[in-house]
């Protein structure tokens, strides 16, 4: 039996996946910040580009002085930052002098674990990120194995790309990092096994997806395998599309005979605050899922669906979703089996719309797909089809793109702004629109204090203010409020 | 080291204080609690409560051995003591050290450093504080050519004593040998130190206070407070920052106060108390207390700290994660106390059970209380129930506020001071600001000779 860790993902990729990135501000995550220090978890996952750039574009708040805040009330656990090393919060490709920027900045603000990811598996871009990181003072580099279901995603990809992590001195830990929820327990008792036998005594965790329900047992799978970190989220931010919740993966690992040695009071203390504060804020809370055969094949979130079958039916198109879906699954292919997170799944969507409305498969192509088949997004998994490559590539467009001017130089990135501003708002100005970051700045230091339980009154209070009001009467059982309007 | 459960050595409003502070943090109480107290409001918000001892103070919350023990008992890593009782005792202190359990508070040493108070005012004239005019005193003769130096009316002042015990103000000479002799039995009674000291006494005083914070390391100040408004020395209205004074003489304040603390190496939370002389423009060191004041929470609203927290993180191991030039003062508060007491009956305490309590809320009001309908004022400890406590972008708007919350406050049940509170706050000496420490005693004659009752 064995002892599990936990890692908390509420903040980053439960707020991600089941609030839009937008459901935490500043003030929210400090005023629970201190007792997620002592619940006992390995580390949280905190933020990303993603969620930095909604800190400025929706809050108006700094996400530099939102990670200072967050380490000072929570000294104890370490925060992650997970980011592709391809970019920082616009979708441009930023300089490596750019990204080494970042990364010390990171560091110095508070951040101490980083996610490398490459959805590609590029290793080479992985591994220098990992270089970037570990000289700016990130103390866990932990990579990522991207899972996915695809011919050539088997047990030895994985298992070979986990050994040549493995070896990295910048890499301290892997992940199974399962984005669409796809792992089964019975891909789990063979695919951990065979990366476990190549990686020495380097810990592995998992990190999968509730999508169509099957990480609630994948995990119990993992934890007698020798995973010995499971991600998990709290309350209403688990579940969903988002992670197991941890109360019910500490309850089942327990049940099964591990230890997992947290603090269960506040643990339960966590997901009340966010339970209370979904429905103050009418935020939806996370379901467990029902399993879904079909989207074994598809692998489209449903997020992706949704907008794509809209996109139908205005079109008058509804009918041939099914016949969307399947080239969804054919485009995938011919891509060379880029994994279904973002941007790709998108990506692949509108190509297999656009090859369903045109009689000519690949007549249309987006300016995305141009500069992935160029290998600007990485290289493939697998081989593009080179019938395909050569009808994406032999467009006047596609010159255009390849000529398109690299990343900009750091220098000359800097004279673009006024001198004197620091590194971290920097960053924000080259990556955002500059009302966004003019409108933070001017918003000056965050609240730093929510309470859920008095939302409701002081809700209530704004408006009355705001409404002219003449009688309230509030009545439940043992209580009547009644407030009248006196003219004076 | 993470503090995880802390045991609240104390009763009353703190307790809960603490205990707000603590559920925020994610750190679990222990109210150790004597019997008067075990259904008392902090008993029932407690994580968990444990039993102290006898309702009398000296058997339970004076009692080292009980709080040691039932901190011990508790399993808790941490014991907060409060204000009051035990908290400035360096025998709990070392007792907690030996116990392994973190005292939320200063060093042993510091306690004792600023516990003596002769001892005080020879650390603050090492730190370069003026004291005010005065001595130790070891006999009579000493005494009468110190008091002919200094000038009379003279203050005679407990070494053990402090926060306004043990205390006699001597008008001529002629006096001085009789109150000596009272004052030394008395000190020897009260705090078994049987020495004594001598200071000039300031006609025209104001109490003012500096909040000091310190890690041990690193010292800030967070502003000033009024406490002018006292009967016999015990504080009513306090406020912050202190109104009506000179920007030097507040840099000055802050500068002592500040100097005082970096000389001890202080850590946690100290309030360096002042005499300030409104006619020559000067202040004089009185003492400092080491551990967290009632009158907290006017801090608190002009900083935007929780000072219980500090404690904590100090308490923690961890230094400041403040400058002091990222302290920032705005606005202004006001705190009232609401004792259970008859003031027209020499403020005899009143205890018994309170029928009705109700407390206005509203922008601005904060109130600190540990009374609802139904509690109990137990006659074993002192008589403070509640504290109101206004803030407002200025003074006046601070004033107005808490003048309509209590007029908005109700306590039935036992006699209040609610009401001459009330009266005091709209009394133009107070309105204007600035009011001297003899300003209550003045007050106190016009209403009563104005026919109010208690």
């Amino acid at each position: 039996m064995a002892a599990v860790e936990l890692i908390d993902v509420s903040i980053r990729d439960g707020n991600q996946s089941l609030w839009g990135a937008v459901g935490l501000d500043t003030a929210r995550i400090l005023s629970i910040a201190p007792v997620l220090d002592r619940v006992g978890f390995r580390a949280l996952d905190y933020t990303s580009s993603t969620h930095m750039g909604v800190a400025v574009r929706h809050h108006a708040e700094d996400p530099w002085e939102r990670i200072r805040l967050t380490r000072d009330a929570m000294p104890n656990t370490p925060l992650q930052f997970i980011g592709t090393g391809l970019r920082f919060i616009s979708w441009e490709l930023a300089s490596p002098e750019f990204m080494q920027l970042v990364y010390d900045r990171l560091v110095a603000n508070g951040i101490s674990r980083f996610v490398v990811l490459e959805p590609m598996h590029d290793m080479h871009a992985l591994l220098e990120s990992a270089r970037m990181i570990r000289r700016a003072g990130g103390t866990e580099i932990i990579a990522a194995l991207t899972f996915t279901l695809s011919a050539v995603h088997d047990d030895e990809f994985y298992a070979a790309l986990a050994e040549r992590l493995s070896k990295s001195p910048n890499i301290d830990r892997l992940y199974i990092k399962d984005p669409s929820g796809l792992l089964t327990s019975e891909r789990a008792r063979v695919l951990i096994p065979a990366i476990r036998a190549r990686i020495g005594s380097m810990a592995l965790e998992l990190h999968s997806h509730c999508t169509i329900g099957l990480s609630a047992q994948s995990y119990m799978v993992a934890a007698e395998l020798g995973v010995s970190v499971l991600q998990t989220a709290l309350g209403p931010l688990a579940n969903g599309g988002s992670l197991p919740d941890a109360e019910r993966v500490v309850a089942n690992l327990r049940e099964l005979g591990h230890t997992v040695d947290v603090d269960d009071r506040l643990l339960a203390a966590s997901a009340r605050y966010f339970a209370l504060m979904a429905r103050a804020e009418s935020l939806p809370f996370g379901v467990p899922q029902d399993f879904d055969a079909a989207y074994l094949r598809h692998q489209l979130a449903g997020g992706v669906l949704t907008t794509t079958r809209r996109q139908l039916a205005e079109l008058g198109l509804e009918h041939r979703f099914a016949d969307v879906l399947r080239e969804v699954v054919r485009v995938r292919a011919e891509l060379g089996y880029p994994i279904m997170v973002t941007p790709f799944p998108q990506m692949v969507c509108s190509q297999a719309l656009f090859n369903i409305l045109s009689s000519d498969r690949y007549a249309n192509v987006s300016d995305q797909i141009i500069r992935y088949a160029l290998g600007k997004f990485g290289r493939p998994s697998a081989p593009i089809d080179a019938a395909v490559l050569k009808r994406i590539l032999d467009r006047g467009r596609a010159d255009e793109i390849r000529r398109e001017p690299g990343p900009p130089d750091l220098d000359e990135q800097r004279r673009q702004f006024k001198p004197g501003i620091s590194d971290e708002e920097f960053m924000l100005r080259a990556t955002m629109p500059a009302q966004l970051v003019d409108a933070m700045v001017a918003r000056g230091p965050a609240v730093r204090r929510y309470n859920p339980a008095t939302r409701p009154i002081l809700k209530l209070l704004s408006a009355l203010r705001e409404q002219e009001v003449k009688d309230l009467v509030v009545e439940k059982p043992g209580f009547r409020l009644a407030l009248h309007r006196q003219v004076s | 080291m993470m503090l995880r459960r802390i045991l609240i050595a104390n009763r009353g409003e703190i307790a809960l204080r603490v205990m707000r502070t603590c559920e925020r943090l994610g750190i679990e109480t222990v109210l150790a609690a004597s019997d008067a107290d075990l259904n008392s409001v902090p008993a029932r918000r407690a994580d968990r409560v444990i039993r102290l001892g006898p309702a009398a103070a000296a058997a339970s919350y004076l009692s080292v051995d009980a709080v040691v023990g039932a901190a011990r008992a508790a399993g808790a890593d941490a014991l907060h003591p409060g204000y009051g009782f035990l908290s400035e005792n360096a025998e709990l202190a070392r007792a907690c050290a030996a116990a392994g359990i973190i005292f939320i508070g200063p060093t042993p040493d510091q306690l004792l450093a600023v516990g003596d108070k002769l001892r005080a005012r020879s650390h603050a004239i090492a730190a370069g504080l003026t004291v005010a005019p005065g001595g130790d005193v070891s006999n009579h003769e000493d005494a009468v050519k110190l008091a002919a130096q200094v000038g009379y009316p003279v203050l005679i002042k407990a070494v053990g004593g402090g926060g306004g015990r043990g205390m006699k103000r001597v008008a001529e000479p002629g006096g001085l040998s009789e109150a000596l002799d009272l004052a030394i039995s008395e000190a020897a009674a009260a705090f078994g130190d049987p020495r004594i000291y001598l200071e000039r006494y300031v006609a025209a005083g104001r109490h003012v206070e500096v909040q000091i914070l310190g890690d041990g390391h690193q010292v800030v100040h967070l502003g000033t407070r009024d406490c002018s408004i006292q009967r016999r020395y015990q504080k009513l209205i306090e406020e912050a920052p202190a109104p009506q004074l000179p920007e030097d003489v507040r840099v000055r304040m802050h500068e002592a106060a500040v100097s005082f603390g970096r000389h001890l190496s202080y850590r946690g939370l100290g309030t360096v108390e002042l005499l300030y002389d409104v006619e020559r423009e000067n202040f004089y060191f009185l003492e400092m207390n080491a551990r967290i004041q009632v009158e907290h929470p006017v801090t608190e609203a002009i900083c935007g700290l929780d000072l219980v927290e500090q404690q904590i993180r100090v308490a923690e191991g961890r230094p400041l994660s403040f400058t002091q030039a990222e302290v920032h003062l705005t606005g202004h508060a006001i705190e009232c106390r609401i004792n259970a007491e008859d003031w027209s009956r020499d403020f005899r305490p009143s205890p018994g059970r309170v029928t009705r309590a109700i407390f206005a809320v509203g922008e601005g009001i904060r109130v600190d209380t540990h009374i609802e309908s139904g509690a109990d004022v137990p006659p074993y400890y002192d008589s403070l129930m509640a504290k109101v406590i206004a803030r407002g972008s200025d003074r006046s708007q601070a004033l107005g506020r808490l003048c309509g919350a209590l007029e908005r406050s109700q306590i039935c049940g036992v006699t209040s001071t609610l009401q001459l509170q009330a009266a005091l706050l709209r009394s133009p000496g107070f309105v204007a600001g600035g009011p001297t420490t003899d300003y209550f005693r003045t007050f106190l004659d016009s209403h009563q000779a104005a026919g109010h009752a208690g």
